[in-house]
């Protein structure tokens, strides 16, 4: 079988211009790069306006999670500008994480304390703590005030975490992977909570996984992210509607005519397979004018989406 | 510098070490009041443990608390909240500073309390405790430096080792001037010019250390 890689087109990283210049801004990442002795984030340019999920995409490794700590001030990049809540977050960090909730794979709690410290503690630094829905989602996930942290189970060390982050009513959640090492019923517990906290139109959640499934369920805008560069970025709906896999039928000497967004073709004698980017109603006609027979237009996943997009960029990276 | 989150961050490290406080402070006291017993083998016994007490609270305490938030991860929870890296900074230097000046003062204290009033002591060690004690406190700083710098449990053990064994050569060469032995035998307090030059370098090298401690951990880049 012969495959064809289809030149790379650069990624737009800016969700719905004409809208995003509506909307607030909620963080701007703008030539952001951070170096370090194994790995480089090459530039990025993110934006996200309110009231937006953006999915950030990647394997691991891929620079997710560095890029969530440059927007919480934690990491400092070696250059460009970090805007969250129209703030620079280099100069008032501290100020901005007032609006912010920020959920980390590799962030602990205090074994020894109980939820309840936690939730005095947090609660001294947040004039916004909000009781009344912390008491409610100590219900609705089934925790108690006075479960001391290192008895609790992974996933409920989890909903402990974002009970504390949620009871904040953050504006903006920088959610690192919170569904890893989740079982389905806690997964889509706290999917839940999260689609129920972006009823306010005025937050924004920047989310990232390497399961798509769950950044499919929640997100707006999705962003590919390997090997420390972004590598696609895109309404959640136009690449699910745009993302075409085209199985055809045509002789060997057929020529292929010009089809705008192909990514991929691949050819076993006579039958064809085309990804395609920019599916369009046109695209079947004008294969079948050309002499071929298509045979099936197949509707692609996130993930058949992500794994395509990735093995390209590093097919053509290792050209 | 946001003074409250500082309060919060101190108060919060305080409570979360009190069990080990406690019970450092206990040892404290027990050491100290076992040196101003009228046996010398006893005090002598005493004063050791006063020492072990001083260097257990220090490994103790820079571990738990300047290097604990890192291996436990705590420290990216505490730092996603609205706290700057210089509230975070000040706070973690002054607990652990507070957490070990504590039980370090209470022995001092009473030692010297015990040299001045019980009637079978010499007064004249009074002299010589401080320059013991604030040789601890000053290798205490340099360990904490260490810490601050490397974020390295291995590191800062290598720099504790190098403390004690400084300490031992310290006593050594401290115990064995006439001067001291002379001062630390006598009945009246007179502080002899070679107390008078550790004392001032001790608090140098303390006050230096802590300077630095602050200095470099502000400029962190990254705390995570």
């Amino acid at each position: 079988m012969k495959a064809t890689i289809m030149p790379d087109q650069p990624p737009t990283t800016e969700p719905n211009r004409g809208e995003a210049t509506e909307r607030t801004t909620m963080a701007q990442l703008t030539g952001v790069t951070k170096q370090y002795q194994h790995f480089q984030l090459e530039p990025v340019d993110l934006q996200l306006p309110a009231g937006m999920v953006m999915g950030l995409i990647g394997p691991n490794g891929a620079g997710k999670s560095t890029i969530m700590r440059i927007m919480m001030g934690l990491v400092n990049p070696n250059s460009g500008t970090v805007q969250v809540l129209g703030q620079a977050m280099s100069s008032n960090a501290s100020i901005v994480k007032q609006e912010i909730g920020y959920f980390s794979d590799d962030l602990r709690l205090y074994g020894a304390e109980s939820l309840g410290w936690h939730m005095q503690f947090v609660r001294s630094l947040y004039p916004h703590w909000d009781q009344e829905y912390a008491q409610m989602l100590l219900s609705r996930f089934g925790l108690l005030e006075q479960q001391r942290i290192k008895g609790l189970s992974h996933g409920q060390r989890v909903k402990a975490t974002l009970l504390l982050i949620l009871a904040r009513r953050p504006k903006l959640l920088i959610l690192d992977e919170p569904t890893n090492g989740l079982d389905p019923v806690a997964k889509q517990e706290v999917l839940a909570e999260l689609m129920q906290v972006m009823n306010d139109a005025d937050r924004s959640i920047i989310y990232s996984s390497h399961q798509t499934q769950d950044v499919e369920q929640i997100s707006d805008w999705l962003t590919f992210i390997d090997r420390g560069r972004v590598i696609a970025s895109d309404n959640r709906d136009d690449f699910l509607e745009c993302w075409r896999r085209i199985k055809l039928r045509a002789p060997e000497s057929w020529k292929m005519p010009p089809i705008p967004g192909l990514r991929h073709e691949s050819q076993l004698h006579n039958f064809r397979v085309l990804t395609i980017d920019r599916f369009h109603s046109r695209v079947a006609e004008t294969l079948a004018t050309s002499g071929a027979e298509v045979e099936a237009i197949e509707t692609m996943t996130l993930e058949e989406i992500f794994v395509g997009v990735v093995m390209r960029g590093r097919e053509i990276e290792s050209r | 510098m946001n003074a409250n989150a500082v309060r919060i961050l101190f108060l919060k490290d305080l409570y979360l070490s009190r069990h080990f406080l406690f019970g450092y402070l206990a040892g404290a006291m027990a050491s100290a009041i076992i040196t101003c017993l009228p046996y010398k083998a006893l005090s002598d016994v005493g004063f050791i443990l006063m020492i072990t007490v001083t260097i257990a609270t220090g490994i103790h305490m820079i571990g738990m608390l300047m290097l604990g938030d890192g291996l436990e991860h705590t420290r990216a929870f505490v730092l996603s909240m609205p706290v700057s890296v210089l509230d975070y900074s000040v706070s973690k230097i002054a607990v652990v500073l507070c957490t070990f000046l504590i039980p370090w003062s209470l022995m001092l204290g009473l030692a010297m309390m015990g040299s001045f009033l019980l009637p079978y002591a010499k007064p004249g060690v009074v002299v010589v405790l401080p320059a013991i004690f604030c040789f601890m406190l000053s290798s205490f700083t340099i360990q904490l430096v260490s810490a601050v710098v490397t974020d390295s449990i291995g590191w800062t053990i290598v720099v504790m080792v190098a403390g004690n064994v400084g300490l031992n050569l310290f006593l050594m060469n401290f115990n064995a001037d006439p001067s001291i032995i002379a001062a630390a035998k006598s009945e009246t307090v007179t502080w002899p010019p070679l107390v008078l030059q550790v004392l001032a370098v001790e608090w140098l090298v303390t006050l230096g250390a802590i300077a630095l401690a602050f200095y470099l951990q502000t400029r962190k880049r990254d705390l995570i």
